[in-house]
Protein backbone atom coordinates (compact mmCIF):
# COMPACT_ATOMS: atom_id res chain seq x y z
CA UNK A 1 0.00 0.00 0.00
CA UNK A 2 1.40 3.40 -0.78
CA UNK A 3 0.89 6.01 1.91
CA UNK A 4 0.60 9.58 1.26
CA UNK A 5 0.55 12.33 3.44
CA UNK A 6 -0.93 15.94 1.82
CA UNK A 7 0.19 18.84 3.62
CA UNK A 8 -0.14 17.54 7.13
CA UNK A 9 -0.49 19.79 10.40
CA UNK A 10 -1.38 18.27 13.64
CA UNK A 11 -1.66 20.62 16.68
CA UNK A 12 -1.51 19.27 19.76
CA UNK A 13 -3.02 21.88 21.41
CA UNK A 14 -5.45 23.51 19.22
CA UNK A 15 -7.02 25.87 21.89
CA UNK A 16 -3.99 27.28 23.52
CA UNK A 17 -2.93 30.80 22.07
CA UNK A 18 0.55 28.90 20.63
CA UNK A 19 -0.46 26.57 18.86
CA UNK A 20 2.37 23.65 19.26
CA UNK A 21 2.61 21.93 16.20
CA UNK A 22 3.89 17.99 15.98
CA UNK A 23 3.47 18.17 12.20
CA UNK A 24 3.75 21.26 10.11
CA UNK A 25 2.52 21.24 6.81
CA UNK A 26 4.17 17.79 6.14
CA UNK A 27 3.62 16.31 2.73
CA UNK A 28 5.38 13.07 1.95
CA UNK A 29 5.07 10.03 -0.34
CA UNK A 30 6.07 6.49 1.32
CA UNK A 31 6.55 4.05 -1.26
CA UNK A 32 4.64 0.53 -1.18
CA UNK A 33 7.12 -2.52 -0.67
CA UNK A 34 10.20 0.10 0.30
CA UNK A 35 12.29 -0.09 3.75
CA UNK A 36 11.70 3.74 4.62
CA UNK A 37 13.71 4.98 7.49
CA UNK A 38 12.24 8.01 9.53
CA UNK A 39 14.83 9.95 11.12
CA UNK A 40 15.64 13.43 13.05
CA UNK A 41 15.90 14.39 16.77
CA UNK A 42 14.26 13.87 19.60
CA UNK A 43 11.18 16.07 19.60
CA UNK A 44 11.26 16.41 15.73
CA UNK A 45 7.57 14.80 14.75
CA UNK A 46 8.91 11.36 14.01
CA UNK A 47 6.73 9.35 16.00
CA UNK A 48 3.82 11.82 15.40
CA UNK A 49 3.98 11.42 12.03
CA UNK A 50 3.66 7.33 11.55
CA UNK A 51 0.90 7.39 14.12
CA UNK A 52 -1.23 9.35 11.55
CA UNK A 53 -0.20 6.37 9.65
CA UNK A 54 -2.80 3.65 11.49
CA UNK A 55 -5.34 6.95 12.88
CA UNK A 56 -4.17 6.95 16.35
CA UNK A 57 -3.63 10.58 15.62
CA UNK A 58 -5.55 12.45 13.39
CA UNK A 59 -4.33 15.26 11.32
CA UNK A 60 -5.68 18.88 12.29
CA UNK A 61 -5.27 20.00 8.76
CA UNK A 62 -4.54 18.04 5.21
CA UNK A 63 -4.78 14.40 4.57
CA UNK A 64 -3.85 10.95 4.52
CA UNK A 65 -3.94 8.19 2.48
CA UNK A 66 -3.45 5.16 3.25
CA UNK A 67 -3.99 2.53 -0.17
CA UNK A 68 -7.40 3.20 -0.46
CA UNK A 69 -8.19 4.31 2.80
CA UNK A 70 -8.38 8.46 3.30
CA UNK A 71 -7.38 10.10 6.55
CA UNK A 72 -8.90 13.70 7.26
CA UNK A 73 -9.53 15.91 10.55
CA UNK A 74 -13.21 14.07 10.14
CA UNK A 75 -12.55 10.72 10.27
CA UNK A 76 -14.16 8.95 13.13
CA UNK A 77 -12.99 6.14 15.18
CA UNK A 78 -15.46 3.70 13.46
CA UNK A 79 -14.65 1.29 11.20
CA UNK A 80 -10.83 2.05 11.62
CA UNK A 81 -9.97 -1.99 12.67
CA UNK A 82 -9.53 -2.93 8.77
CA UNK A 83 -7.20 -0.01 8.79
CA UNK A 84 -5.21 -1.04 11.96
CA UNK A 85 -5.03 -5.06 10.73
CA UNK A 86 -3.17 -3.64 7.57
CA UNK A 87 -0.93 -1.22 9.42
CA UNK A 88 0.93 -3.28 12.08
CA UNK A 89 2.93 -0.72 14.61
CA UNK A 90 5.41 -1.90 17.09
CA UNK A 91 5.99 0.83 19.51
CA UNK A 92 9.32 1.85 21.85
CA UNK A 93 10.05 -0.87 24.45
CA UNK A 94 7.39 -3.40 22.91
CA UNK A 95 7.86 -5.64 25.59
CA UNK A 96 6.12 -3.37 28.09
CA UNK A 97 2.76 -3.89 26.83
CA UNK A 98 3.39 -7.86 27.29
CA UNK A 99 0.42 -8.89 29.84
CA UNK A 100 -1.04 -12.57 29.06
CA UNK A 101 -0.08 -15.19 30.71
CA UNK A 102 1.85 -17.54 28.75
CA UNK A 103 3.47 -16.10 25.16
CA UNK A 104 1.17 -18.15 23.06
CA UNK A 105 -1.74 -15.80 24.32
CA UNK A 106 -0.20 -12.86 24.03
CA UNK A 107 0.95 -13.98 20.54
CA UNK A 108 -2.59 -15.24 19.70
CA UNK A 109 -4.48 -12.03 21.24
CA UNK A 110 -4.12 -9.96 18.10
CA UNK A 111 -5.18 -12.06 15.35
CA UNK A 112 -8.39 -13.05 17.78
CA UNK A 113 -8.99 -9.07 18.56
CA UNK A 114 -8.97 -9.18 14.47
CA UNK A 115 -11.32 -11.51 14.40
CA UNK A 116 -9.45 -15.15 13.75
CA UNK A 117 -10.26 -17.89 14.67
CA UNK A 118 -8.86 -19.67 18.09
CA UNK A 119 -6.78 -22.31 15.54
CA UNK A 120 -5.91 -19.80 12.92
CA UNK A 121 -4.32 -17.58 15.78
CA UNK A 122 -2.84 -20.64 17.50
CA UNK A 123 -0.97 -21.32 14.21
CA UNK A 124 0.11 -17.85 13.58
CA UNK A 125 1.66 -17.64 17.28
CA UNK A 126 3.57 -21.03 16.48
CA UNK A 127 4.79 -19.90 12.64
CA UNK A 128 5.53 -16.05 13.88
CA UNK A 129 7.78 -17.59 17.40
CA UNK A 130 9.63 -19.16 14.74
CA UNK A 131 9.48 -16.15 12.71
CA UNK A 132 11.48 -14.35 15.51
CA UNK A 133 14.21 -16.73 15.87
CA UNK A 134 12.57 -18.81 19.22
CA UNK A 135 11.70 -22.32 19.81
CA UNK A 136 8.13 -23.39 20.28
CA UNK A 137 9.21 -24.31 23.55
CA UNK A 138 8.69 -20.93 24.68
CA UNK A 139 5.01 -20.30 23.62
CA UNK A 140 3.96 -22.14 26.91
CA UNK A 141 6.11 -20.28 29.17
CA UNK A 142 5.44 -16.80 30.79
CA UNK A 143 6.22 -13.53 29.11
CA UNK A 144 7.82 -12.47 31.91
CA UNK A 145 10.54 -15.12 32.61
CA UNK A 146 11.86 -14.42 29.81
CA UNK A 147 15.07 -11.88 29.05
CA UNK A 148 14.51 -8.77 27.84
CA UNK A 149 15.82 -9.44 24.55
CA UNK A 150 13.14 -12.37 24.00
CA UNK A 151 10.33 -10.57 25.37
CA UNK A 152 11.08 -8.00 22.77
CA UNK A 153 10.88 -10.58 20.26
CA UNK A 154 7.26 -12.02 21.48
CA UNK A 155 6.23 -8.66 21.11
CA UNK A 156 7.21 -8.01 17.38
CA UNK A 157 5.73 -11.65 16.90
CA UNK A 158 2.26 -10.37 18.83
CA UNK A 159 2.25 -7.72 15.92
CA UNK A 160 2.98 -9.55 12.74
CA UNK A 161 0.69 -12.51 13.88
CA UNK A 162 -2.27 -9.79 12.66
CA UNK A 163 -0.42 -10.21 9.10
CA UNK A 164 -0.25 -6.54 8.76
CA UNK A 165 1.16 -5.39 5.35
CA UNK A 166 2.77 -2.44 6.71
CA UNK A 167 4.55 -2.91 9.74
CA UNK A 168 6.22 0.20 11.85
CA UNK A 169 8.77 0.34 13.89
CA UNK A 170 9.17 3.08 16.43
CA UNK A 171 12.89 2.03 17.75
CA UNK A 172 12.94 -1.18 17.50
CA UNK A 173 16.29 -2.45 18.38
CA UNK A 174 16.92 0.57 21.47
CA UNK A 175 18.25 -1.51 24.14
CA UNK A 176 19.17 -4.42 22.65
CA UNK A 177 23.14 -5.78 22.45
CA UNK A 178 24.31 -5.40 19.41
CA UNK A 179 23.81 -9.41 17.97
CA UNK A 180 20.49 -8.97 19.18
CA UNK A 181 20.08 -5.74 16.97
CA UNK A 182 21.28 -7.06 14.12
CA UNK A 183 19.34 -10.36 14.63
CA UNK A 184 16.11 -8.32 14.65
CA UNK A 185 17.03 -5.52 11.86
CA UNK A 186 17.60 -8.75 9.32
CA UNK A 187 14.17 -10.04 10.45
CA UNK A 188 12.47 -6.59 9.23
CA UNK A 189 14.74 -6.96 5.82
CA UNK A 190 13.27 -9.93 5.44
CA UNK A 191 9.74 -9.04 5.82
CA UNK A 192 10.23 -6.62 3.49
CA UNK A 193 12.20 -9.26 0.97
CA UNK A 194 9.03 -11.10 1.31
CA UNK A 195 6.98 -7.99 0.35
CA UNK A 196 5.67 -5.76 3.34
CA UNK A 197 6.28 -1.98 3.39
CA UNK A 198 8.33 -1.33 6.44
CA UNK A 199 8.68 2.16 8.15
CA UNK A 200 11.63 2.52 10.50
CA UNK A 201 12.01 4.96 12.73
CA UNK A 202 15.92 5.01 14.00
CA UNK A 203 18.83 7.20 15.41
CA UNK A 204 20.81 4.52 14.53
CA UNK A 205 22.73 6.06 10.86
CA UNK A 206 24.25 2.91 10.08
CA UNK A 207 21.16 0.45 10.07
CA UNK A 208 19.75 3.36 7.93
CA UNK A 209 22.98 3.27 5.46
CA UNK A 210 23.13 -0.60 5.51
CA UNK A 211 19.04 -1.43 5.69
CA UNK A 212 16.89 1.26 4.25
CA UNK A 213 15.65 1.94 0.13
CA UNK A 214 14.25 5.59 1.08
CA UNK A 215 14.41 8.06 4.22
CA UNK A 216 12.88 10.60 5.55
CA UNK A 217 14.32 13.64 7.74
CA UNK A 218 12.05 15.45 10.23
CA UNK A 219 13.03 18.51 12.29
CA UNK A 220 11.02 20.39 14.37
CA UNK A 221 7.43 18.96 13.11
CA UNK A 222 8.70 19.63 9.47
CA UNK A 223 9.84 17.45 6.44
CA UNK A 224 13.55 18.77 6.18
CA UNK A 225 14.73 15.98 3.26
CA UNK A 226 13.81 12.98 1.48
CA UNK A 227 14.97 10.49 -0.91
CA UNK A 228 17.59 7.63 -1.40
CA UNK A 229 19.99 7.66 2.18
CA UNK A 230 22.67 7.75 -0.30
CA UNK A 231 21.68 11.66 -1.75
CA UNK A 232 20.06 12.39 1.95
CA UNK A 233 23.45 11.70 3.41
CA UNK A 234 25.37 13.77 0.37
CA UNK A 235 22.51 16.48 1.38
CA UNK A 236 24.90 19.57 2.41
CA UNK A 237 21.72 21.79 3.78
CA UNK A 238 20.73 19.00 5.42
CA UNK A 239 23.95 18.96 7.39
CA UNK A 240 25.09 22.10 7.59
CA UNK A 241 21.63 22.85 9.47
CA UNK A 242 22.38 20.06 12.05
CA UNK A 243 18.89 18.23 10.96
CA UNK A 244 21.18 14.90 10.42
CA UNK A 245 23.70 13.18 11.51
CA UNK A 246 26.38 11.10 9.72
CA UNK A 247 26.67 6.99 9.42
CA UNK A 248 30.23 6.16 10.89
CA UNK A 249 31.79 5.75 7.17
CA UNK A 250 30.51 9.04 5.90
CA UNK A 251 32.21 10.48 9.28
CA UNK A 252 35.73 9.12 8.62
CA UNK A 253 35.52 9.81 4.92
CA UNK A 254 34.91 13.64 5.82
CA UNK A 255 37.73 13.46 8.50
CA UNK A 256 40.02 11.77 5.85
CA UNK A 257 39.11 14.49 3.23
CA UNK A 258 40.60 16.92 6.10
CA UNK A 259 44.20 15.11 5.68
CA UNK A 260 44.03 15.31 2.03
CA UNK A 261 41.64 12.52 0.72
CA UNK A 262 39.04 13.72 -2.19
CA UNK A 263 35.76 12.44 -2.06
CA UNK A 264 33.17 13.67 -4.49
CA UNK A 265 30.33 12.34 -2.49
CA UNK A 266 30.82 10.45 0.70
CA UNK A 267 30.40 6.76 1.35
CA UNK A 268 27.75 5.61 3.45
CA UNK A 269 28.77 2.15 3.80
CA UNK A 270 31.67 0.38 5.31
CA UNK A 271 32.12 -1.08 1.81
CA UNK A 272 31.55 2.12 -0.22
CA UNK A 273 34.36 3.87 2.32
CA UNK A 274 36.26 0.41 1.60
CA UNK A 275 36.56 0.66 -2.03
CA UNK A 276 36.90 4.44 -2.41
CA UNK A 277 40.02 4.16 0.12
CA UNK A 278 41.54 1.33 -1.93
CA UNK A 279 41.30 3.46 -5.24
CA UNK A 280 43.19 6.21 -4.03
CA UNK A 281 45.55 4.39 -2.14
CA UNK A 282 46.98 2.12 -4.51
CA UNK B 1 45.82 3.06 44.73
CA UNK B 2 43.79 0.93 47.31
CA UNK B 3 41.13 -1.63 45.92
CA UNK B 4 37.38 -0.01 46.77
CA UNK B 5 36.32 -3.43 45.39
CA UNK B 6 37.54 -6.52 45.91
CA UNK B 7 35.72 -10.08 45.04
CA UNK B 8 37.28 -13.19 45.53
CA UNK B 9 36.42 -17.05 43.83
CA UNK B 10 32.72 -15.56 44.20
CA UNK B 11 30.16 -18.94 43.10
CA UNK B 12 26.16 -18.00 42.44
CA UNK B 13 23.52 -20.18 41.58
CA UNK B 14 19.61 -18.49 41.04
CA UNK B 15 16.83 -20.88 42.85
CA UNK B 16 15.97 -24.37 40.40
CA UNK B 17 18.21 -23.35 37.44
CA UNK B 18 20.35 -25.32 36.43
CA UNK B 19 23.53 -23.68 35.51
CA UNK B 20 25.33 -21.19 38.04
CA UNK B 21 25.18 -17.73 36.83
CA UNK B 22 28.17 -16.70 38.64
CA UNK B 23 30.91 -18.67 38.86
CA UNK B 24 34.53 -18.59 40.52
CA UNK B 25 34.53 -14.61 39.90
CA UNK B 26 37.40 -12.72 41.43
CA UNK B 27 37.89 -9.24 40.60
CA UNK B 28 39.95 -6.35 42.31
CA UNK B 29 38.72 -2.93 41.40
CA UNK B 30 40.91 0.46 42.40
CA UNK B 31 39.25 3.31 43.46
CA UNK B 32 38.62 6.00 41.16
CA UNK B 33 38.88 3.36 38.47
CA UNK B 34 35.87 3.26 35.80
CA UNK B 35 35.38 -0.36 34.80
CA UNK B 36 33.39 -1.46 31.72
CA UNK B 37 31.52 -5.13 32.51
CA UNK B 38 30.34 -6.49 29.66
CA UNK B 39 29.08 -9.84 27.83
CA UNK B 40 26.27 -11.36 26.57
CA UNK B 41 22.67 -11.10 27.83
CA UNK B 42 22.62 -13.68 29.95
CA UNK B 43 26.61 -13.84 30.43
CA UNK B 44 26.24 -13.08 34.50
CA UNK B 45 27.09 -9.03 34.30
CA UNK B 46 23.89 -8.17 36.34
CA UNK B 47 24.06 -11.02 38.79
CA UNK B 48 27.59 -9.75 39.45
CA UNK B 49 26.13 -6.50 40.54
CA UNK B 50 23.32 -7.32 42.35
CA UNK B 51 25.92 -9.47 44.73
CA UNK B 52 27.90 -6.61 45.10
CA UNK B 53 25.07 -4.22 46.08
CA UNK B 54 23.89 -7.57 48.21
CA UNK B 55 20.75 -7.64 46.66
CA UNK B 56 21.13 -11.22 46.53
CA UNK B 57 23.85 -13.89 48.44
CA UNK B 58 26.74 -15.57 47.01
CA UNK B 59 26.74 -19.56 47.57
CA UNK B 60 30.77 -19.04 48.18
CA UNK B 61 32.97 -16.33 48.12
CA UNK B 62 34.02 -13.28 49.23
CA UNK B 63 32.91 -9.43 48.14
CA UNK B 64 35.03 -6.60 50.29
CA UNK B 65 33.84 -3.04 49.60
CA UNK B 66 36.20 -0.22 50.63
CA UNK B 67 37.86 -2.58 52.83
CA UNK B 68 34.45 -3.86 55.15
CA UNK B 69 33.66 -7.44 54.06
CA UNK B 70 29.63 -7.60 52.55
CA UNK B 71 27.86 -9.27 55.33
CA UNK B 72 24.22 -9.39 56.63
CA UNK B 73 25.30 -6.55 59.42
CA UNK B 74 27.54 -4.62 57.05
CA UNK B 75 24.70 -4.27 54.05
CA UNK B 76 23.47 -1.10 55.11
CA UNK B 77 26.83 0.78 55.67
CA UNK B 78 28.13 -0.66 52.25
CA UNK B 79 24.97 0.29 50.34
CA UNK B 80 25.11 3.48 51.24
CA UNK B 81 28.33 3.97 49.39
CA UNK B 82 26.84 1.81 46.00
CA UNK B 83 24.25 4.11 43.76
CA UNK B 84 23.31 2.31 40.82
CA UNK B 85 21.75 3.92 37.94
CA UNK B 86 19.24 1.41 35.81
CA UNK B 87 18.35 1.39 32.48
CA UNK B 88 14.89 2.73 32.27
CA UNK B 89 14.47 6.09 33.12
CA UNK B 90 10.61 6.06 33.66
CA UNK B 91 11.47 3.34 36.74
CA UNK B 92 13.09 5.62 38.60
CA UNK B 93 11.31 8.24 39.47
CA UNK B 94 8.79 8.71 43.27
CA UNK B 95 8.94 12.16 43.57
CA UNK B 96 6.27 15.08 41.95
CA UNK B 97 9.18 17.57 41.14
CA UNK B 98 12.83 17.25 40.46
CA UNK B 99 13.69 18.40 43.59
CA UNK B 100 11.14 15.63 45.47
CA UNK B 101 13.07 13.14 43.57
CA UNK B 102 16.37 14.07 44.35
CA UNK B 103 15.84 14.40 48.03
CA UNK B 104 13.92 10.71 48.53
CA UNK B 105 17.58 8.98 49.06
CA UNK B 106 17.97 11.61 52.09
CA UNK B 107 14.64 11.51 52.99
CA UNK B 108 15.26 7.83 54.07
CA UNK B 109 18.92 8.70 55.21
CA UNK B 110 17.23 10.72 58.02
CA UNK B 111 18.59 13.84 57.04
CA UNK B 112 17.53 17.45 58.63
CA UNK B 113 15.45 19.59 56.14
CA UNK B 114 18.03 22.46 56.11
CA UNK B 115 20.91 20.20 55.19
CA UNK B 116 18.80 18.17 52.51
CA UNK B 117 17.79 21.26 50.79
CA UNK B 118 21.60 22.25 50.05
CA UNK B 119 22.33 18.72 49.39
CA UNK B 120 19.61 18.76 46.62
CA UNK B 121 21.02 21.60 45.26
CA UNK B 122 24.39 21.06 45.35
CA UNK B 123 23.63 17.53 43.24
CA UNK B 124 21.31 19.24 40.86
CA UNK B 125 23.67 21.64 40.03
CA UNK B 126 26.79 18.70 39.46
CA UNK B 127 24.43 17.42 36.62
CA UNK B 128 23.59 20.57 35.38
CA UNK B 129 19.89 20.36 36.06
CA UNK B 130 19.71 22.97 39.12
CA UNK B 131 17.40 25.20 36.57
CA UNK B 132 14.81 21.90 36.67
CA UNK B 133 14.58 21.73 40.08
CA UNK B 134 10.09 22.44 40.40
CA UNK B 135 9.66 20.66 37.54
CA UNK B 136 7.71 17.86 37.28
CA UNK B 137 9.75 14.63 35.90
CA UNK B 138 7.95 13.16 32.94
CA UNK B 139 8.45 16.28 31.49
CA UNK B 140 11.95 16.30 30.71
CA UNK B 141 13.70 14.10 28.22
CA UNK B 142 15.57 10.36 28.79
CA UNK B 143 18.81 11.95 28.64
CA UNK B 144 17.62 14.64 31.59
CA UNK B 145 15.74 12.24 33.49
CA UNK B 146 18.89 10.44 33.68
CA UNK B 147 20.43 13.26 34.96
CA UNK B 148 18.40 13.54 37.55
CA UNK B 149 18.60 9.74 38.76
CA UNK B 150 22.49 10.64 38.45
CA UNK B 151 21.72 13.68 41.05
CA UNK B 152 19.85 11.30 43.65
CA UNK B 153 22.45 9.13 43.58
CA UNK B 154 24.78 11.50 44.10
CA UNK B 155 22.86 12.96 46.79
CA UNK B 156 23.80 10.13 49.10
CA UNK B 157 27.61 10.70 48.37
CA UNK B 158 28.32 7.22 47.30
CA UNK B 159 32.20 6.16 46.39
CA UNK B 160 31.05 3.82 43.69
CA UNK B 161 28.21 4.34 40.86
CA UNK B 162 26.91 1.25 38.89
CA UNK B 163 25.41 2.08 35.75
CA UNK B 164 23.11 -0.96 34.60
CA UNK B 165 23.34 -0.40 31.27
CA UNK B 166 21.63 3.28 32.15
CA UNK B 167 22.42 5.30 28.43
CA UNK B 168 21.11 2.18 26.33
CA UNK B 169 17.35 3.85 26.48
CA UNK B 170 18.49 7.17 25.38
CA UNK B 171 18.99 8.87 22.21
CA UNK B 172 22.52 9.58 21.16
CA UNK B 173 22.38 13.24 22.43
CA UNK B 174 20.91 12.29 25.42
CA UNK B 175 23.92 9.50 25.73
CA UNK B 176 26.27 11.89 25.50
CA UNK B 177 25.34 14.18 27.96
CA UNK B 178 25.36 11.41 30.38
CA UNK B 179 28.44 10.30 29.66
CA UNK B 180 29.73 13.63 29.24
CA UNK B 181 28.43 13.87 32.91
CA UNK B 182 29.67 10.75 33.92
CA UNK B 183 33.65 11.29 33.06
CA UNK B 184 33.51 14.83 34.54
CA UNK B 185 32.38 13.23 37.63
CA UNK B 186 34.73 10.92 38.48
CA UNK B 187 37.69 13.66 36.90
CA UNK B 188 36.19 15.76 39.55
CA UNK B 189 35.33 13.73 42.85
CA UNK B 190 36.69 10.21 43.83
CA UNK B 191 34.34 8.46 42.50
CA UNK B 192 34.75 4.47 41.16
CA UNK B 193 32.49 3.81 37.69
CA UNK B 194 31.27 0.22 37.18
CA UNK B 195 29.54 0.36 33.87
CA UNK B 196 27.56 -2.48 31.93
CA UNK B 197 27.04 -1.55 29.20
CA UNK B 198 27.03 -3.32 25.45
CA UNK B 199 27.80 0.01 23.71
CA UNK B 200 31.48 -0.16 22.39
CA UNK B 201 31.70 3.74 21.85
CA UNK B 202 30.86 4.20 26.05
CA UNK B 203 34.01 1.34 26.84
CA UNK B 204 36.37 3.67 25.45
CA UNK B 205 35.37 6.08 28.04
CA UNK B 206 36.77 3.46 30.69
CA UNK B 207 40.08 2.09 31.65
CA UNK B 208 39.45 -1.31 31.77
CA UNK B 209 37.00 -3.93 30.21
CA UNK B 210 36.14 -6.87 31.78
CA UNK B 211 34.75 -9.59 29.52
CA UNK B 212 32.00 -12.07 31.09
CA UNK B 213 31.00 -15.20 29.38
CA UNK B 214 28.65 -18.13 30.40
CA UNK B 215 29.22 -16.66 34.07
CA UNK B 216 32.86 -16.52 33.99
CA UNK B 217 35.95 -14.39 33.88
CA UNK B 218 37.38 -14.54 29.93
CA UNK B 219 38.91 -11.57 29.46
CA UNK B 220 40.03 -8.46 31.41
CA UNK B 221 42.13 -5.73 29.83
CA UNK B 222 42.62 -2.25 28.38
CA UNK B 223 40.64 -1.00 26.07
CA UNK B 224 43.04 -1.53 23.17
CA UNK B 225 43.86 -4.94 23.90
CA UNK B 226 40.56 -6.00 24.16
CA UNK B 227 39.57 -4.02 20.74
CA UNK B 228 41.95 -6.34 19.43
CA UNK B 229 39.41 -9.40 19.05
CA UNK B 230 37.99 -7.70 16.40
CA UNK B 231 35.09 -9.55 15.19
CA UNK B 232 35.14 -11.54 18.01
CA UNK B 233 33.78 -8.87 20.36
CA UNK B 234 30.28 -9.71 18.65
CA UNK B 235 30.48 -13.02 20.74
CA UNK B 236 31.11 -10.82 23.91
CA UNK B 237 27.65 -8.29 23.50
CA UNK B 238 29.93 -5.51 21.92
CA UNK B 239 30.02 -4.35 18.53
CA UNK B 240 33.49 -4.94 16.47
CA UNK B 241 35.00 -1.14 16.16
CA UNK B 242 34.16 0.71 13.28
CA UNK B 243 38.37 0.67 12.55
CA UNK B 244 38.74 -2.82 12.78
CA UNK B 245 35.63 -3.67 10.83
CA UNK B 246 36.90 -1.08 8.29
CA UNK B 247 40.95 -2.72 8.30
CA UNK B 248 39.02 -6.52 7.54
CA UNK B 249 37.87 -4.71 4.39
CA UNK B 250 41.33 -3.40 3.17
CA UNK B 251 44.12 -5.45 4.43
CA UNK B 252 43.59 -8.04 0.76
CA UNK B 253 44.68 -4.98 -1.14
CA UNK B 254 46.11 -2.64 1.43
CA UNK B 255 49.41 -3.31 3.71
CA UNK B 256 48.06 -2.89 7.10
CA UNK B 257 49.64 -3.95 10.67
CA UNK B 258 47.75 -7.07 12.45
CA UNK B 259 46.92 -5.01 15.55
CA UNK B 260 44.30 -3.11 16.39
CA UNK B 261 44.42 0.77 15.17
CA UNK B 262 42.11 3.29 16.69
CA UNK B 263 40.38 5.83 14.09
CA UNK B 264 43.10 8.34 14.58
CA UNK B 265 45.90 5.86 14.01
CA UNK B 266 43.83 4.29 11.29
CA UNK B 267 43.72 7.51 9.31
CA UNK B 268 47.44 8.51 9.96
CA UNK B 269 48.50 5.11 8.48
CA UNK B 270 46.12 5.44 5.50
CA UNK B 271 47.80 8.80 4.71
CA UNK B 272 51.06 7.43 4.68
CA UNK B 273 49.80 4.77 2.44
CA UNK B 274 48.39 7.47 0.05
CA UNK B 275 51.91 9.53 0.25
CA UNK B 276 53.92 6.59 -0.77
CA UNK B 277 51.77 5.69 -3.74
Amino acid sequence: MEITFEKVTHSYDVNSPVANLGLDDVSLKIQDKKFTAIVGQTGSGKSTLVRHINALLKPTSGTITVGKRVITPETNNKNLKPLRKDVGMVFQFPESQLFEETVEKDIMFGPMNFGATQEEAKAAAEEMIKLVGMDTDYLQKSPFDLSGGQMRRVAIAGVLASRPETIILDEPTAGLDPVGRREIMDLFKGLNEDGRTIILITHNMDDVADYADEMAVMNHGKLVGSGKPFDVFNNQTLLDNDWLTLPKSAQFAQDLAKKGFAFSKLPITVTQLASEIKQQVR
Amino acid sequence: MENIISIKNLNYTYPEAKTQAIKDVSLDIKKNQWVSIVGKNGSGKSTLTKLVDGLIEADSGSIEIDGQALSEESIWDIRSKIGIIFQNPDHQFVGATVEDDVAFGLENQGMPKEQMVKEVDHALELVKMADFKNRDPQSLSGGQKQRVAIAGVLATRPQIIIMDESTSMLDPEGRQTVLDLVQDLRAKQDLTILSITHDISETELSQRIVVLNAGRIVEDSDPATIYNLGADLTHFGLEEPFSSELMSQLRGSLELPTGYLNEEELMDKLWKLRSKK
